[in-house]
């Protein structure tokens, strides 16, 4: 046994160190997050609010006087009500659309096993594998020569084909989700197919229901490259406007509102779906998760 | 010069719960030594500060008299066996048993000679091209330990490697690892919540509750001459009972009046004695104990009797035959050198 | 496996799958014969070789090619490699980590056009990037960011947006490691970098290879990123494709530029893809 007084002093703590390394990094971090989240968007909100007057140049740091009359300018004098109106009833069709027609597949790839099963999820793939804008430019032409013309038809068409993979995915899992003990218990009670869905399938449905429409519904206001190109030039969008401001005509307010009109709602509907997911299932469902 | 040593070890978490406290443990080159105790007792906290995980909040950690108490574990002489087994899924059973000496940079055929020798000596050699998770629980144990074995380290820590195999392979692996270390001659220690693990395998035994030491000693020492309660109860059965002084050599207990060897110390606060300590065919004499039975279980070698006794807990004996009923009269004697006292409180 | 079994998978599958294979295989099969000469909007059909052969001899498209991939490349890259060591530095929660995670993920939120005109702002004349360089008396002036040659406008952008994707899946991969394996290779001896090359890198492969491809994929088709803030004197291959699409008569190689991109896109990314395996998973044979 050694005697106390001949231990050293208290050997300092190693783990200590790595706390403040822990902490430098954290604050660099959030310095540069702070840079290249809070600041973009910080400025985008102020040029909304710039009043058309007085604008806003060199060298003011902020805008000389704030007022919502942009928004107002841009509301009447543009084509945005339009484009809203489009995209938020595109939007929802698709996203039900999506969801009717992924999910028989999902269901089979959930409950049966196949000969070929993993190269069908792989193909279910394809259309994350193929660039935007040429499937747009050659969807286009099948849609020309095929003699379809209505606009929004053709872009609901095409959003479904491009999302039908989110959705296939997240009601795979769910489907998957569905236990077999619960379907042979409530036949065993004597319930009616109806029933037995309501009671075994509808539970572990519900979530992924919820965010294949979310995660569609998003995706789809977002989508700019099939809008543009076959939504030309009667149907517009909320991107292809946004687009329009971007280019040779840089109304910089304008595209300031319209970025926030575009980016906003979606934010509140991911973190609402989180919330409710988080309520249902802790299970973390594809996409922007 | 010791292999191992803490010194005045402590190890307080962030979150304030004090896991170990005064640590003083001295382990000596070739010894196999166990940290016995219950779960949260901190014999795996005590263990992976001898491996480097984790820091002590106070005291030091020496290795062959140098203090490595600051070295990370990739750079101390020791090697770990993981409850886990932790094998590297992507790496076959050869390449994970080499993975250590060619870290270390050992030549190339030095390498390919020690991985040969110990596949062999765990009974591998035909799995070394295997994946682990095509191996069963007690091969992937013995993969782990080829894996620390190669580095041929002067200290092996053994983190509760049993505890996942069911009990017959138990018994076989413990086997191995005595004999590997026995014929490897390397330091063990090696931890557990299994006490027949402990009795059978170690050299020294340390029993620990509640952060501390409760008790150092050879398998036998803290079997037959236990220092506290706690000892006493969580190695084998005890029977504790409370008792007064009569003098030096006499007590008075719930159970009667009985004649001891060994006089109490002044912190001694029980009485105890095993159930195995009874002896039986003696009707009148000192230290005779005459009861009835308030309940019995079968044990096949022998018949866990209980006597119930007003105020005290119920005393239990191991009756060598199988005939026997609640309600019928036993009688039996303690014999005074195994009776010993312990203090401290239970549980 | 009976044949009303066979039909009912079909069945199935049809909606979903069926859907996909039908569309994207009309949209690829008109585009290779758009580049042949078919399916011409106005004229005549005539199997032709001279789309392809213009196409291909143009200066223009062999700029854009190369330009296409160089972003493609380094996009994919860039964004793993900053991703890698945030997804293992996050790997244990520590006070605050959700946090970190959370805002490093925002970016996916933010739809490309919208990144653009964010980027654009603050690097404007009188954005915040110019006034800070006055401030700082680095220059006296505003100097012009936007459309910079050298694509660093959009390279920044690509991952800006693509590094929280690349976070996104290696965190899962990078999370599913378990902890005793990391210490017994530390207690073996290994370093931090060691553990990463031997340990971290070898087990998450698979997600790394999924970033980079989808990544790829993603950058070597960019339109909206090269046309806000890229530079002005070479065009993306998309870029590229759009403005032939709109020139009278130039369809056919418009067709011929998208099909190259296509295979740009899915070798480009298989290429990198093995590659990046075959440098990671023979990190322990060294």
């Amino acid at each position: 046994m050694v005697s106390l007084a001949d231990t050293p002093p208290v050997a300092k703590t190693p783990k200590r160190k790595v706390g403040t390394l822990n902490r430098a990094l954290m604050v660099l971090l959030l310095t540069v997050v702070a840079i290249w989240l809070f600041v973009p968007f910080t400025m985008a909100v102020l040029w909304s609010l710039v009043d058309p007057e007085t604008g806003w140049n060199y060298p003011d740091i902020l805008p000389p006087s704030l007022t919502v009359l942009r928004w107002v300018e841009v509301w009447t004098t543009t084509a945005l009500p339009q484009a809203i109106a489009n995209s938020y009833m595109l939007a929802p069709t698709v996203a039900v659309v999506t969801l009717l027609l992924a999910s028989p597949t999902a269901y089979c790839f959930a409950r049966y096993d196949f000969p070929g099963k993993g190269l069908a999820q792989v193909a279910t793939l394809l259309p994350l594998v193929v660039p935007g804008f040429v499937l747009a430019i050659f969807f286009s032409s099948l849609i020309f020569s095929l003699g379809i013309y209505s606009r929004f038809l053709s872009i609901l068409m095409a959003h479904c084909v491009l999302f039908l993979p989110y959705a296939i995915r997240i009601m795979t899992v769910s489907f998957g989700q569905v236990r077999q003990d619960l379907i042979d218990a409530a036949r065993d009670l004597g319930a009616s197919p109806f029933a037995v869905f309501r009671a075994a399938y509808m539970p572990a449905l519900l979530p992924g229901i919820l965010a294949s429409l979310i995660i569609v519904f998003i995706q789809s206001i977002e989508e700019f490259a099939i809008a543009f190109i076959v939504g030309a030039p009667n149907f517009t969008t909320i991107p292809s406007i946004l687009y329009s401001y971007l280019g040779y005509n840089f109304i910089r307010p304008n595209a300031a509102v319209v970025s926030l009109i575009l980016v906003v709602p979606n934010v509140l509907l991911m973190l609402g779906l989180e919330r409710l997911l988080r309520s249902a299932n802790p299970a973390q469902m594809g996409g922007k998760g | 010069m010791t292999a191992l040593r803490s010194i005045d070890v402590s190890k307080v978490f962030e979150d304030g719960f004090t896991a170990l406290a005064d640590i003083n443990l001295s382990i000596d080159h070739g010894e196999f030594v166990t940290l016995l105790g219950p779960s949260g007792c901190g014999k795996t906290t005590l263990l992976k500060i001898f491996a480097g995980f984790y820091a002590p909040t106070t005291g030091r950690i020496e290795q062959n008299g140098a203090d490595v108490t600051s070295a990370p574990p990739e750079k101390r002489d020791t090697a770990m066996c993981f409850q886990s087994y932790a094998l590297f899924p992507h790496l076959t059973v050869a390449e994970n048993v080499e993975f250590g000496p060619k870290q270390n940079k050992v030549p190339k055929a030095e390498r390919i000679t020690r991985v040969d020798d110990l596949l062999r000596q765990v009974d591998l050699g035909k799995n070394r091209d295997k994946l682990p998770n095509k191996l069963s629980g007690g091969q992937q144990q013995r993969v782990a330990l080829a894996r620390a074995l190669a580095m041929r380290p002067s200290v092996v820590l053994f983190d509760e490697p049993l505890s996942n195999l069911d009990a017959k392979l138990r018994e076989q692996v413990r086997r191995e690892i005595r004999g590997l270390q026995q014929q490897f001659g390397f330091t063990a220690i090696y931890v557990t919540h299994d006490q027949s693990e402990a009795l059978a395998m170690s050299d020294r035994v340390v029993v620990m509750s509640g952060g501390k030491i409760e008790q150092i000693g050879a398998p036998e020492e803290v079997y037959q001459r236990p220092e506290t309660a706690f000892v006493a109860d969580f190695i084998g059965s005890a029977n504790l009972l409370p008792f007064q002084r009569v003098d030096d050599y006499t007590v008075e207990t719930a159970l009667g009046r009985f004649t001891v060897a060994d006089p109490p110390d002044s912190d001694a606060r029980f009485l105890c004695w095993r159930p195995e300590a009874a002896e039986y065919g003696a009707s009148e004499g000192d230290n005779v104990v005459a009861s009835e039975i308030s309940e019995r279980a079968y044990q096949g070698s022998y018949t866990d009797l209980h006597i119930s006794l007003p105020g005290a807990p119920d005393q239990r004996l191991h009756w060598p035959g199988g005939a026997s009923s609640v309600g019928d009269h036993v009688t039996f004697r303690l014999p005074p050198d195994r009776i010993r006292f312990v203090r401290g409180e239970l549980g | 496996m009976t044949w009303r079994r066979a039909l009912l998978i079909i069945a199935l599958l049809t909606p979903g799958l069926g859907v996909i294979l039908v569309m994207i295989g009309s949209v690829f099969y008109v585009a290779v014969m758009q580049s042949f000469g078919y399916y011409n909007l106005v004229g005549e059909d005539t199997f032709s070789l001279e789309h392809w052969q213009k196409v291909l001899e143009s200066k223009q498209f062999s700029r854009a090619l190369r330009y296409s991939a160089y972003i493609a490349v380094v996009a994919a890259i860039g964004s793993v490699i900053l991703a890698y060591p945030i997804a293992i530095w996050l790997r244990r929660p520590f006070r605050g980590s959700l946090v970190i995670s959370a805002l490093l993920k925002a970016p996916l939120f933010v739809p490309g056009l919208v990144a653009s005109f964010l980027f654009l702002n603050v690097i404007a004349f009188h954005g915040i990037v110019n006034q800070f360089l006055m401030w700082t008396g680095l220059t006296d002036a505003p100097i012009r960011l936007q459309n910079d040659r050298g694509a660093w406008g959009v390279v920044f952008l690509q991952l800006w947006k693509n590094m929280p994707f690349a976070l996104l899946l290696l965190t899962g991969a990078v999370q599913s490691i378990s902890d005793e394996v990391l210490d017994a290779a530390r207690d073996l001896g290994a370093g931090s970098f060691d553990r990463f090359r031997k340990v971290i890198a070898p087990l998450t492969v698979q997600a790394m290879q999924a970033a980079l491809i989808i990544i790829f994929i993603g950058a070597a088709g960019d339109f909206a990123f090269q046309v806000t803030a890229g530079p002005t004197n070479v065009q993306s291959m998309a870029q590229y494709m759009v403005f032939l699409k709109d020139s009278f008569g130039r369809w056919n190689q418009a067709a011929v530029v998208g099909v190259s991109l296509m295979v740009l896109a899915l070798f480009g990314s298989l290429i990198l893809a093995i590659l990046a395996r075959f440098i990671l998973k023979s990190g322990n044979k060294w």
